[in-house]
């Protein structure tokens, strides 16, 4: 308690002396960053006895408070000083106006939505914190079944609630919602999560892209046909994709669409794993049980739905070799081309 | 999972296909290869197997699939006639986790280190070959998909007994691995103790070079029983990965007299008892309604009827003229519409044509309002200026009493879901500045999480970040909105914000770069005898310097020196991805310093 609040006042005197925007901002990285000095006292709550943990925890939280409260009554504009000298921005210097960006995500997103809108598809959204029965019952994943093992599932309150490992649960949600409303068709871009050790390769979190429909007489050469309009979008025309039978519980049948991998061009390499082809995603026709699930009878309505993942692509379009930069790493956009 | 094209044609001894056609036929039937390679002479192929498939986690289940894609005959291998006067295994049975079991005693078996054909089979699927009785074990498995077990009877006896543990037991697995069993785990014992448990062996009953008399077994489980065993004591098997699906019951006295055979053959070894058969229930065959219109309707092409039906003869089904029974190695045949992917997966998904999408129809829109907002918004923000970035929605500490905790993430420093947008949008700021990337305005629109009356409430936020606060707050005044500001980052709850009926799409450029350095920023002076246009300028030099290293070019001041009638012209130049010589050097060229 007691060096607590030493460093309170050492701190807040220190804040009190700056005077240069760059030196408050100094200071409150060093305070307050990811490697910062309140960081470091949060990782030694571990350390100590379990009844002094919760005490030492709000402590430690009302000293941040303290902290930020001090840094952001002080905040200045970066090219500004405290004594108000001139900028570097003179009215004689010249800049180009900027223009912000959209993350390279959004920017796949949008195209795909607004393909999919001019298709009279709507775009659609659900809870990220979901059910047990929306992300793996309602869609033919029963409890005990080795489907489950292809998602690492991270939980919030096992076994019910979870955070959703995939856009089929919102299919699942549509499903729910419009089952008296049919016919339906349905995009949706989403983030969804699997328990993975963040690294160069793999993430926690992840974007996939998903596309429902549910009419009367819905094929085979309708789904095919319709993800084979996507990839055109997304690749170009030349774009060369195979649909062959793969296994997911919540359709039958089951359609993967590999796209000829475009570094190697089918001949095999370290890119596409020696294969000539790279997996794009899962879909098929949505299985009768998830049709019941929701109330939908499948003699009547029948439906296809296809989902991919938007990261690796994104990564292969922008050059972006660590999976880590998509969220909240190195990722920065270069200024507007004159 | 490994494919031995050689181990393959011992069941299809006509294939004559050349190795990138099969891999290519094996994928587009429903198991994907991913390559094969040549090694020690063999053809091996590389697959991945569907979780609903069982059957093709051993030879003979692909080379099934593959007989009746080719139109090829399915050759079995030779089998022995058991015929033993020797009294009856006392084996007992007191679990309803076992389906099925056959178990044989052998004896005076000569075990040695297996032919080279068997070691090299099993060292092409990445197994140790260690003396010929585990070997054939092994290799039976990968040959049929049915793991089987042998046990040296020197060291058990002959009363081997199935039961769930039913009182706290330790156990040690063949691989020396310490456990406690305690949870109903599906055990074979001796009586006084386990010697193995469904998907492992026991130290205390392994074969070795000494043993001379075996009880072999193949048997077949529960799978749920078995899936819960290995999650539960964290060990996973070749024969767990298989013991955990519904495996064919019906195939074990072909497998198991395969394995008996070959250990007869190889060990020399004799039957010392008569063939133990335990199978209270019989798999029941399922008959299924089958109308084979159903594969037109749901591919959408023209198949004809007597393709159905033959394919489904030809993978074992019994066909009558409105139902279909599958073999019982097929356990994922139960409905209609999964005969009708076999039938359309033999007919081949390639002849389904790619060039028919659907056509554009108006359904009502059912897009909610929310999306219309956050779409709009991402618009105006860029046209304002704001680069969007997406950050991690999981954070190392709470705000308050109410955040929502993850109970398994293996990202342990951050179990905490957001309850703010700026919590996270803070870290991508803090890494921006030791990038040494200023000046930035930044966006994030995504959830916030947290708990309310014990319920899990989701919120959409919008956050923003300006290096200039009074900036901040003009934009977001210009947006119409009500923020709540911490510095110069400020939080939008989007959920109570006016929202648009529509949206209309604007279509966007990407120009995001993964940054591998800090930012080399560095100034150059540049006197002119006459005043120029500095967009002009500008162009010029960026030119020289190129985009692979130009980041930003700026000019901060124009200076007219009137008594010379100079202009001088200070440039501030952002390089990116590179080093500080490399773009000191660069610099120096590009703007004549040299010379000065």
């Amino acid at each position: 308690m007691n060096n607590l609040k030493i460093i309170e006042q050492e701190w807040l005197t220190k804040i009190d002396k700056i005077v240069t925007a760059n030196k408050l901002e100094e200071v409150r990285i060093e305070l307050l960053g990811r490697h910062g000095l309140l960081n470091d006292l949060f990782t030694k709550m571990k350390d100590l006895p379990s009844d002094q943990k919760k005490q030492y925890g709000q402590e430690l939280n009302e000293l941040k408070n303290v902290f930020e409260n001090a840094i952001n009554q002080k905040t200045l504009t970066s090219t500004q000083t405290i004594t108000g000298k001139a900028s570097i921005q003179l009215p004689n210097a010249f800049q180009l106006p900027k223009l912000g960006h959209l993350h390279p995500i959004t920017v796949t997103e949008q195209k795909l939505n607004n393909l999919f809108r001019d298709l009279g598809f709507s775009i659609y959204a659900s809870p990220e914190i979901d059910t047990d029965e929306y992300n793996f019952e309602r869609l033919n994943v029963p409890q005990n079944h080795p489907a489950r093992d292809m998602q690492d599932t991270i939980y919030i309150q096992e076994p019910d609630y979870l955070l959703r490992t995939q856009t089929s649960t919102i299919e699942a949600h549509l499903l729910d919602e419009c089952k008296d409303k049919l016919p339906i068709r349905a995009a949706f871009p989403g983030s969804v999560y699997r328990n993975e050790k963040v690294n160069r390769s793999n993430h926690f979190i992840f974007h996939q892209y998903q596309a429902v429909v549910v009419d009367k007489n819905i094929t085979m050469k309708d789904l095919i046909g319709t993800m084979d309009l996507m990839f055109k979008t997304l690749y170009g025309p030349d774009v060369v994709v195979r649909y062959r039978c793969k296994y997911y519980p919540e359709v039958e049948p089951g359609v993967g669409p590999d796209m000829q991998c475009f570094h190697c061009h089918g001949a095999g390499c370290p890119l596409c794993k020696y294969a000539g082809w790279i997996e794009m995603g899962g879909s098929g026709m949505i299985h009768p049980k998830v049709l019941q699930k929701a109330g939908i009878d499948p003699k009547v309505w029948s439906g296809f739905a296809f989902g991919m993942g938007l990261d690796r692509w994104t990564m292969a379009q922008t050059n972006i070799k660590d999976i880590r930069t998509l969220m909240g790493g190195n990722l920065a956009y270069k200024p507007n081309k004159l | 999972m490994k494919l031995i094209y050689s181990e393959l044609k011992k069941f299809l001894p006509d294939l004559t296909k050349e190795p990138q056609t099969l891999r290519d036929d094996l994928t587009m039937i429903g198991h994907f290869t991913n390559f094969y390679e040549k090694i020690d002479d063999e053809i091996v192929f590389d697959l991945d197997i569907k979780v609903n498939r069982p059957d093709a986690l051993g030879y003979y289940g692909l080379a099934r699939d593959l007989s009746v894609y080719y139109h090829l005959p399915l050759s079995l291998p030779r089998s022995i006639v058991i015929n033993s006067s020797a009294p009856k295994l006392p084996i007992i049975i007191d679990s309803a986790d076992v389906y099925r079991i056959q178990a044989i005693k052998v004896t005076n078996i000569k075990n040695l280190a297996s032919p080279q054909w068997l070691q090299k089979v099993l060292k092409l699927h990445g197994i140790n070959a260690i003396n010929a009785l585990v070997d054939l074990t092994n290799y039976i498995m990968l040959f049929w998909g049915i793991p089987n077990h042998a046990f040296d009877t020197a060291k058990t006896s002959d009363q081997l007994s199935w039961k769930n543990s039913d009182k706290s037991t330790k156990f040690t697995t063949l691989d020396g691995t310490n456990l406690n069993l305690a949870n109903h785990e599906l055990v074979i014992t001796n009586q006084t103790e386990p010697l193995s448990l469904s998907f492992i062996g026991g130290q205390n009953s392994g074969i070795n070079l000494n043993t001379t008399d075996s009880i072999l077994e193949m048997a077949t489980y529960n799978p749920v029983r078995v899936r819960h065993d290995w999650r539960q004591l964290k060990i996973v098997t070749e024969a767990g990965i298989r013991l955990e699906k519904e495996l064919d019951s019906n195939l074990i006295p072909v497998a198991f007299n395969h394995l008996i055979t070959l250990v007869s053959d190889i060990t020399k070894a004799t039957i010392a008892s008569p063939l133990f058969d335990y199978y209270p229930t019989p798999n029941a065959p399922l008959a299924i309604k089958f109308n084979p219109a159903i594969a037109s309707k749901i591919s959408g092409v023209d198949i004809n009827t007597n393709f159905a039906f033959d394919t489904l003869n030809r993978l074992g089904c019994t066909v009558s003229t409105t139902t279909v029974t599958p073999p019982s190695i097929r356990h994922d045949l139960t409905m209609e519409e999964d005969l009708a992917e076999e039938v359309i997966r033999f007919w081949g998904y390639q002849k389904i044509p790619t060039n028919q999408p659907l056509v554009t129809k108006n359904y009502p829109n059912i897009t909610p309002k929310i999306l219309f907002l956050i779409e709009t918004l991402k618009d105006k923000l860029i046209s304002l200026g704001y680069d969007e970035v997406l950050t991690w929605p999981l954070v190392m500490y709470p705000k308050d009493d109410n955040a929502i905790q993850t109970q398994n993430s293996i990202n342990a420093d951050h179990p905490y879901l957001r309850q703010s947008i700026i919590q996270s949008l803070k870290i991508q700021v803090d890494q921006y500045d030791r990038l040494k990337l200023f000046n930035t305005q930044l966006f994030e629109i995504g959830k916030i999480f947290s708990m309310s009356e014990n319920k899990y409430i989701e919120q959409y936020a919008l956050g923003m970040y300006h290096y200039d606060q009074s900036k901040l707050t003009t934009d977001i005044q210009s947006l119409n909105l009500k923020a709540n500001f911490i510095g110069n980052f400020a939080e939008i709850i989007l959920d109570d914000a006016p929202k648009p009926d529509s949206y209309t799409p604007k279509n966007q450029s990407n120009t995001a770069i993964e940054l591998t350095s800090q930012m080399q920023i560095l100034d150059a002076n540049i006197t002119l005898n006459q005043e120029q246009d500095p967009k002009k300028l500008i162009e010029d030099y960026s030119q020289k310097i190129g985009d692979k290293l130009l980041w930003n070019m700026q000019i901060i001041d124009i200076y007219h020196d009137q008594k010379e009638n100079k202009y001088r012209y200070t440039f501030r130049v952002t390089y990116y991805n590179t080093d500080d010589k490399t773009a000191k050097k660069i610099h120096l060229q590009t703007f004549d310093l040299l010379k000065k």
